[in-house]
């Protein structure tokens, strides 16, 4: 057997992002001969795809460096468990080299250089760990459990706002109504993506005028009509008890799916936070979602913030397979954030700059934060799948 | 179904499948899958792929000398990011990329893992090469202090100076890195800088972008000299890439560099010059081949008969000279210029219209390639501006200059890093 090292170091270097200290042309370090091994090196070459020098490894904790010498379409490589992704390392051009880590029990495994000439290679572990890694599928069970616990409190809030909304509605205080309507919007932006599947209730609740009499829908979007463009909250009663009917069914529905072993599935977290983003690239951005109020930047900021939250609940699992992902992504997520927080106004009812106010400038920094989260995200389905 | 009616001109269907497996939606994936797949079974279809390949490693970048293909797409980029290490990963895998895109090939495997978007955006596959070069080159604002670069920044790439006549529009304008695709095809041409600007995303952002739908300039004997958006032959005088000292001598930057790294590549300026066509198009022949110094059908100078003959500056009839002293030629000339002379590499642009007068908005890519665009560019700019005839017809609405390094000399090598290493 080679040397192991302490389980702890082990553990606390697997949570380490992969790029620390490799820099881009760090020499390969040498191959220890043995049958299994606890560390090895993975080589890409166009010509013979990926390499390892140990077919063999120990179970436990097991570092990988590589370098990509010449191979122009390989830009990650990965160790597969089936089809789970247990470790990777991404950002491989030629000319570049990394590590990482992963904690394995015996097995079967895969080293996976999609593009490669060769592109997989089996892998075997061998021998007990004393090294437990927590069971991916508990894991699992708990990011989709916790994420489930976040849409029902979020649709709890929003049945009490759309409540209140209601109540407005039937009174005469046009800014209280308009206020009500700022106030019960953040709710539904966070969870979006759960509402859109439900194909009768999302337009009920929040279909937009697009090409269509805005007198013609029903939900937020019809009362946001009445308070802010006619100014009145004529005809707006039977809206407001529209809406709140259907997002009380939404809460139903939504909390028969939590009883589920599995409410979300984890792509489905991945691709939910993913279409959050989407929806502010394409319609806050441009501000058409709130085209007659302009509170757009509360719905941005709130897409923005259930995305995160999806996000997060994949964490503990992502960042054991690629922690330099799992990194990037949060701060990139920060920095949006802190963007968007540069457009907070206490003044204004919704707390944040009418979306009318904002600079052609302001909306491009806004969008190019958005794109940076979107790329190194819509990565995340594929290593959660499995 | 209520659902479907439901689902007017209002509806939004996330075009994510939020709750695909839950609500039993798998079906749907699958018809994807055999859609793509019959997709990908039509592309490889014609005959030599190799035939319209130009070489992407080599001493000089490809994409200057090259014979001059039809289409265009540039790009000038912004970086965001304040990790070097991010910023040289990202230039080695935009020349991972290119390399591959100059072959034909896609920038990296579809098919990875179905819940992954692929390495390549897709829209390329089965058009082959196209004679696609990828020319990068870097813009003074990278040289601050963000990633310690200030020191190598060579003399030669302080910003331009304001020129005469200037109109620019800053967002059009300058750039961290500019990227010049250049292809027969132009779906191939925007397909590299797309899959650059997916590559840099959360690095780099795109300042700003020029499609070229026409070749304005020839750098190749073999080829005959495009005609402008005014219709005349211009630049029937440029550096042809079989003339070796030629661009020994103004176009690659030599020994005399104060920066090694630059040793091999070449200064790149680029100008959007915008021609006010509907003006032009009312000025009559006589008046319009003065502007230039050419006759409009031939290409002629005004002295002679053949395109290709010298222009004889001094020639007068009637006691005037036969090429105007104002006239395009004579003002862009390099015997008229102490011998300066630079690579033309344009592209006719357009842009659709001028959302306040409806005219046209259309002109010259103009982008040059040279040893020191100082001595050479800046020298010429200053009298065009000044002088030209064709100065009433036209507007410079952007302006970059670009250090473009040295080619690469194989896999493992990348734009800059002898930069980043210096």
């Amino acid at each position: 057997m080679t040397t192991r090292r302490p389980a702890l170091a082990l553990l606390a270097l697997a949570l380490l992002p992969g790029i620390a200290p490799c820099g881009y042309s760090s020499n390969d370090k040498d191959a220890s001969s043995g049958a299994a091994a606890s560390k090895a090196a993975i080589t890409v070459t166009a010509d013979k795809g990926c390499s390892i020098d140990h077919a063999t490894l120990a179970a436990g904790g097991i570092d990988f460096t590589v370098k990509n010498v010449d191979a122009t379409a390989v830009s990650e490589v990965e160790v597969l468990s089936g089809d789970r992704i247990v470790g990777e390392k991404e950002n491989l051009p030629p000319g570049f080299s990394g590590n990482f880590s992963i904690t394995a029990t015996a097995g079967d495994y895969t080293l996976y250089c999609p593009g490669a000439a060769t592109e997989k290679t089996p892998l075997k572990v061998t021998g007990e760990s004393t090294d437990v890694d927590t069971s991916a599928a508990a894991l699992a069970t708990q990011a989709s459990k916790g994420y489930a616990k976040y849409v029902n409190t979020q649709i709890g809030y929003l049945v009490d706002a759309a409540k209140n909304l209601n109540a407005a509605l039937q009174g005469t205080d046009l800014a209280a109504a308009q206020k009500a309507y700022a106030e019960a919007r953040p709710f539904y932006e966070k969870i979006e993506p759960v509402a859109e599947s439900f194909p009768a209730l999302d337009p009920a609740i929040d279909a937009r005028a697009d090409g269509v009499d805005p007198t013609s829908i029903t939900g937020f979007h019809r009362i946001e009509y009445g308070l802010f463009k006619v100014k009145s909250l004529d005809g707006l009663a039977k809206y407001g008890t529209g809406l709140v009917r259907d997002v009380t069914k939404l809460q139903s529905k939504a909390k028969q799916l939590s009883k589920q072993d599995m409410p979300y599935q984890l792509t489905e977290l991945a691709n939910g936070a993913q279409g959050l983003l989407d929806e502010v690239a394409s319609s806050k951005i441009t501000g058409e979602e709130e085209r007659y109020s302009h509170i757009d930047m509360l719905d941005f900021a709130n897409n923005d913030e259930g995305a995160q939250q999806a996000f997060a609940q994949l964490v503990p699992i992502l960042e054991k397979t690629d922690p330099a992902l799992t990194k990037q992504i949060q701060q990139r997520f920060d920095a949006l954030n802190a963007l968007v927080d540069t457009y907070r106004d206490s003044a204004e009812p919704s707390g944040y700059m009418l979306y009318s106010a904002l600079t052609t400038a302001d909306k491009r920094k806004l969008a190019a934060a958005v794109k940076a989260v979107q790329e190194p995200l819509s990565r995340v389905a594929s290593k959660v799948a499995g | 179904m209520t659902d479907q009616q439901q689902s007017g001109p209002a509806a939004r269907p996330s075009r994510r499948l939020f709750l695909g497996g839950a609500l039993g939606a798998a079906g749907a994936v699958a018809v994807g899958v055999g859609g793509f797949a019959a997709g990908r079974a039509t592309a490889d279809d014609s005959a030599d792929p190799t035939a319209s390949q130009v070489p992407f490693y080599g001493a000089h970048q490809a994409g200057i000398s090259t014979a001059a293909q039809d289409r265009l797409a540039f790009a000038a980029f912004d970086v965001t990011a304040t990790d070097r290490l991010e910023l040289m990963q990202m230039l080695g895998t935009w020349a991972a990329a290119a390399s591959r895109m100059a072959l034909g090939e896609q920038v990296g495997p579809v098919e990875t893992h179905p819940q992954a978007p692929p390495a390549d955006t897709g829209e390329a596959m089965g058009l082959h090469a196209a004679n696609l070069t990828i020319t990068v080159g870097f813009g003074p604002s990278l040289f601050d202090d963000r990633f310690g670069l200030a020191k190598h920044r060579p003399e030669a790439l302080e910003q331009l100076p304001p020129l005469p006549g200037d109109l620019l529009r800053r967002e059009l304008s300058f750039g961290d890195i500019g990227v010049q695709a250049c292809a027969d095809d132009p779906q191939v041409a925007f397909h590299a800088i797309r899959n650059f600007a997916r590559i840099a995303r959360g690095t780099a952002v795109m300042r700003w972008s020029q499609l070229g739908f026409g070749k304005t300039a020839s750098t190749s004997t073999a080829q005959a000299t495009p005609r402008n958006l005014m219709g005349f032959k211009d630049g029937t005088r440029n550096i042809k890439n079989s003339d070796t000292k030629d661009l020994d001598e103004y176009v690659w930057v030599g020994d005399e560099t104060d920066q090694p790294w630059m040793k091999g590549g070449s200064y790149l300026v680029t100008r959007r010059i915008r021609m006010l066509i509907e003006n032009w198009d009312t000025d009559y022949l006589a008046d319009q081949e003065r502007v230039f110094g050419r006759i409009k059908d031939s290409g002629a100078p005004l002295t002679g008969t053949h395109e290709f003959d010298t222009p004889d500056f001094k020639a007068v009839k009637d006691g005037k000279p036969v090429i105007d002293t104002r006239a395009h030629i004579r003002l862009a000339a390099h015997e008229n210029n102490d011998g300066v002379r630079i690579l033309r590499r344009g592209y006719s642009y357009t842009d659709g219209i001028d959302p306040v007068t409806g005219y046209l908005d259309a002109g010259l890519f103009f982008i040059a390639y040279q040893k020191n665009a100082h001595d050479q560019f800046v020298c010429l700019q200053h009298r065009l501006g000044q002088h030209d005839n064709l100065n009433e017809y036209i507007q410079h609405t952007s302006s970059a200059l670009f250090a473009c390094p040295p080619g690469l000399s194989g896999p493992g090598d990348w734009w800059g890093k002898a930069l980043f290493e210096a």
